[in-house]
């Protein structure tokens, strides 16, 4: 279910959107920033130099094999009492075909009960306890205070293991989905997040697919059940637990819940090369209700995180929009007043990800906006950066490592990350060092290459008019529905 | 970047520490009336700094409203010695992270850094309070941005429009009955001059909080904070006004259009005490009660029994003198939507006659001691919990050590009585939220 309202209780200067500023931590590093230096009496002109760097320590991870396939993953802290676990399978994109969303029915019928305790007896004992437990159709989480951990994760085992998988359920489940579809018609937002990756990947292409009233109509009870057997399984999955708990009780609670479960072998997926539009063109979708316009530039682009350009793409993206101090932020709202944000991300991982660009922007500025977006895309790919523009950049991910610290059981997502992308084990710890290295020639060669602007799409959703300024670019304008089907006039 | 805008994460809306985790600080004020808080805490090698200015857009100007969040906006603009976009590079290529916030009582403003720029944060945040710029440019930018914000925040997004419809209502006489974005046709209008006034009533040092939270010693923090805030002037004595709002003597039948959304809801909303009140955390319990996980009453009801709703939500929405507790619901299936009143009528008649089972009740201390405890792993969580702690609960600033005591102080029989003195029909607004054709 995505329906959700939003309190207008506080307003914020600025929405950062997701961005790629992933897990930056190593076990042991030093923070380096380089700052504008001096300080003296109380001259206000002068900034304040920064204190002695600290050092950052991180413990690695207990980590053990299960016979079936389970990677244990543990993080002791006893700061507060509570423990948290969640189990992540990787199959990598999953295929649905014409049956598109029924792995989110999946995840549904995952937290409908087991096969002992109805959904309602199920969640009491669960909540009872104060306890979240939660199932999707890769994995779930669970997380409970000390004293009822153990009997939480024990539940939360069976919740995956025994799934009542009921027709009543799925037949609520599917007829909320449907009634969902239909209220997301006219969802700006919610159709451009669609839109975007349908039209990028294509709508066959398991990141391009998405769920309509066809296909989720056509779904059935054994469809469930044939995705929980081939995907809810021990192999290739990595069970984290965190909290106020030791190594030796945590392998045990694990052997104990899933030591003697059995399941599919699952093997990732070859997928073939999605082929980029030859020429770059706009894709819109006419939305009249919307008094904003959703604009994506966006390109599909191959890094993996091993990839030796990876860093110097971070950066770039950092320089471009990963921030409200970057380009795109300073240009189209700062400097225009278009929206109240503009950001890029670049995805990367084993699989085609995508670079994007997009602002929401007032329908009589989409026009404006697009070639500002293109012009700053442009630059990036043009001239090399100022080296102090390039500095901040890494000052800013050289901090964001440390406040990254904040979260509880960093170290074990890093050390997952290792193991899913088959890292280097020495890949966190040389990251900073990494980061720090990458030269304005860096950033102007990633940029060229993976910030495409001459085989991408600029993607709009919403009721704007093409005009002239557009029209001068000489991209094709392509027409869609909201479910991705091209319109012929 | 931390903006609380999802009304399921608000169940438990307040963050707090259980007993266990009592959170230490310190406090004093300097002469010129600033109130300073420190909390050491040295887990990771990072600092929160924040101001917490007792002014929300219902300080404003009844013809002058979004006022206070415009403000926030100004306030990244610059100073005498940060040129126009300085603020938040100087933050950012320093390995920091900021941010604000507007709430219709309080202006909050944060940045949080490797604990090696705590002098930076302190002269950032200095430097706002003492000569921030507030020019034509500055205005006449974030005008436009605001109106972006508007845009996508109220007008594109599906229900968007539903606290617009309530609080208009509910909160007749008061200021709480225009929204914190505000009118845009009152910012068109405003001047810079009067701009400029408003920063010179409110955002004086005496009625600011400032709040340092994480990887300090106390000692230097204090001479620090001396050293970049000694020099700002105390203002005029802000006064604050209590304002009543007019009484509701009979139920409000309200009807609302939104041009995004195809499925109508149905709201009901009462008027009931704000959070410096006893019963404040009385509401918070029957939010975990009525729809808070899947075994909660409106959940279990509605969406697994009867199956006539896709979506059900409660909760409630603490202000300084008043709050709000809304109920919402989606209809699944065409279900007509006074067939969901009615099933959110029956549950608050049920609350009002039975005292909640033994087994509920346990749950509910369960649920809130599981989440206290893991409310303050945050440096910033932790200073906004203070600041308002002083702010808003007669200069408790340890009222965060305190509320898992409060809950769990709090009997069946307050449940049900306070479910009898509030949940009555003329104290509340039912407004059907329909599609826009």
């Amino acid at each position: 279910m995505n329906i959700s309202i939003k309190i207008n209780e506080l307003y914020c200067i600025t929405f950062l959107k997701n961005k790629m500023k992933k897990t930056l931590l190593l076990f042991a590093a030093t923070i380096v920033l380089t700052s504008a230096c001096m300080a003296q009496k109380l001259d206000r002109s002068i900034k304040p130099t920064p204190g002695p760097a600290p050092i950052i320590v991180f413990k690695d991870p207990y980590i053990y094999k299960l016979p079936n396939g389970i990677t244990l993953l543990v993080v002791e802290d006893h700061d507060i009492p509570k423990i948290s676990a969640n189990y992540i399978i990787d199959a990598g994109p999953v295929s649905e075909g014409n049956k598109a969303g029924v792995l989110e029915l999946l995840s549904g019928m995952l937290n409908e009960g087991t096969t002992t305790l109805t959904k309602v007896q199920f969640s009491t004992s669960i909540e009872r306890m104060g306890s979240e437990v939660s199932l999707n159709s890769s994995g779930g989480s669970v997380s409970a205070l000390t004293r009822f951990f153990p009997k939480s994760f024990s539940l939360f085992a069976q919740g995956m293991r025994n799934p009542a998988f009921t027709a009543s359920s799925l037949e609520k489940l599917k007829t909320a989905k449907l009634t969902d579809l239909k209220a997301d018609e006219r969802n700006g937002p919610g159709i451009s997040a669609k839109l975007v990756n349908a039209l990028a990947y294509g709508t066959t292409h398991p990141y391009g697919e998405f769920p309509t009233e066809a296909s989720v109509s056509k779904i059935q009870l054994a469809d469930i059940s044939a995705m929980y057997r081939k995907y809810i399984t021990p192999s290739r999955g990595y069970l984290t637990i965190i909290g106020d708990i030791t190594n030796e009780e945590a392998k045990a609670l694990a052997i104990k819940a899933f030591g003697d479960w059995k399941g599919s072998i699952l093997k990732l997926p070859v997928l073939t090369t999605v082929p980029s539009p030859f020429k770059t063109e706009m894709d819109v979708v006419d939305l009249p209700n919307l008094v904003q316009s959703e604009i994506t530039l966006i390109n599909l682009i191959n890094l993996q995180i091993s990839n030796p350009d990876y860093h110097a793409v971070l950066l770039a993206n950092e320089i471009l929009g990963g921030s409200p101090d970057s380009r795109l932020f300073r240009n189209l709202r700062e400097r225009h007043g278009f929206t109240y944000g503009a950001y890029s991300s670049v995805g990367a991982g084993r699989y085609q990800s995508t670079f994007k660009a997009s602002a929401s922007v007032r329908n009589e500025k989409v026009d404006s906006a697009v070639v500002e977006i293109l012009n700053e895309v442009n630059l990036m790919r043009s001239e090399p950066v100022n080296k102090d523009v390039l500095q901040d950049a890494k000052n800013l991910y050289n901090g964001s490592f440390a406040l990254g610290l904040e979260t509880p059981g960093r170290s074990a997502t890093l050390a997952t990350n290792i193991l899913l992308n088959n890292l280097s084990k020495d890949f966190y710890r040389t990251y900073l060092q990494k980061i720090n290295a990458v030269t304005p020639a860096d950033i102007l060669r990633v940029s060229k290459k993976y910030f495409t602007v001459d085989n991408s799409r600029v993607v709009v959703v919403g009721n704007a008019q093409i005009g002239p300024e557009v029209k001068k670019l000489g991209f094709p304008v392509k027409h869609f529905t909201t479910n991705a089907a091209a319109i012929n006039n | 970047m931390k903006y609380i805008n999802l009304i399921i994460l608000s169940i438990f809306g307040l963050t707090s520490a259980s007993n266990a985790q009592k959170i230490s600080f310190t406090e004093f004020d300097l002469p010129n009336g600033l109130h300073v808080i420190l909390h050491a805490n040295k887990k990771a090698p990072v600092v929160a700094i924040s101001v917490m200015y007792h002014v929300g857009s219902k300080d404003e100007n009844p013809d002058r409203t979004g006022f206070a969040h415009f403000f926030e906006h100004l306030l990244f603009e610059g100073s005498d010695n940060l040129k126009r976009g300085e603020f938040m590079k100087t933050v950012s290529s320093n390995g920091g992270d900021n941010n604000a916030n507007t709430s219709a009582d309080r202006t909050y403003y944060y940045e949080v850094f490797p604990s090696n720029q705590l002098e930076l944060g302190l002269w950032l945040e200095s430097e706002r309070m003492l000569h921030p710029k507030i020019d034509e440019i500055g205005v006449s930018t974030q005008r436009e941005v605001i109106k972006e914000e508007k845009r996508m925040r109220v007008d594109n997004q599906p229900y968007g429009k539903y606290s617009e419809g309530i609080f208009a209502r509910l909160f007749e006489g008061s200021p709480y009955r225009w929204q914190t974005i505000g009118s845009m046709e009152h910012l068109d209008a405003a001047k810079l001059g009067e701009f400029q006034a408003f920063f010179k009533k409110f955002y004086a040092p005496n009625n600011a909080v400032l709040a340092i939270s994480g990887d300090i010693d106390d000692p230097s923090a204090k001479k620090l904070v001396e050293k970049y805030f000694s020099e700002v002037p105390r203002g005029t004595e802000v006064k604050k006004t209590v304002y009543q709002a007019k009484p509701i003597t009979k139920e409000i039948i309200d009807t609302a259009y939104d041009a995004n959304i195809q499925l109508p809801a149905i709201f009901a909303a009462y008027r009931v005490p704000g959070i410096k009140s006893k019963e404040n955390k009385i509401f918070e319990m029957v939010s975990s009660l009525l729809s808070g996980g899947a075994s909660a009453r409106l959940n279990v009801e509605l969406i697994d029994q009867k199956r006539t709703a896709l979506h059900v939500q409660s909760f409630y929405n603490g202000m300084e003198d008043y709050g709000v507790y809304t109920i919402l619901a989606i209809p699944n299936n065409n279900t007509p939507l006074n067939e969901l009143l009615n099933s959110i009528d029956g549950q608050l008649e049920t609350l009002k006659t039975d005292l909640i089972s033994k087994e509920e009740y346990e749950k509910l201390l369960n649920q809130f001691e599981s989440s206290y405890v893991t409310g303050n792993t945050k440096m910033i969580t932790i200073a906004e919990g203070l600041s308002d702690g002083y702010t808003f609960h007669d200069k408790n600033t340890g009222y965060i050590n305190q509320e898992l005591d409060m809950i769990r102080s709090v009997t069946r029989e307050d449940i049900r009585r306070v479910a009898n003195e509030y949940f009555n029909k003329n104290q509340r607004i039912v407004l059907y939220y329909l599609p826009k054709k």
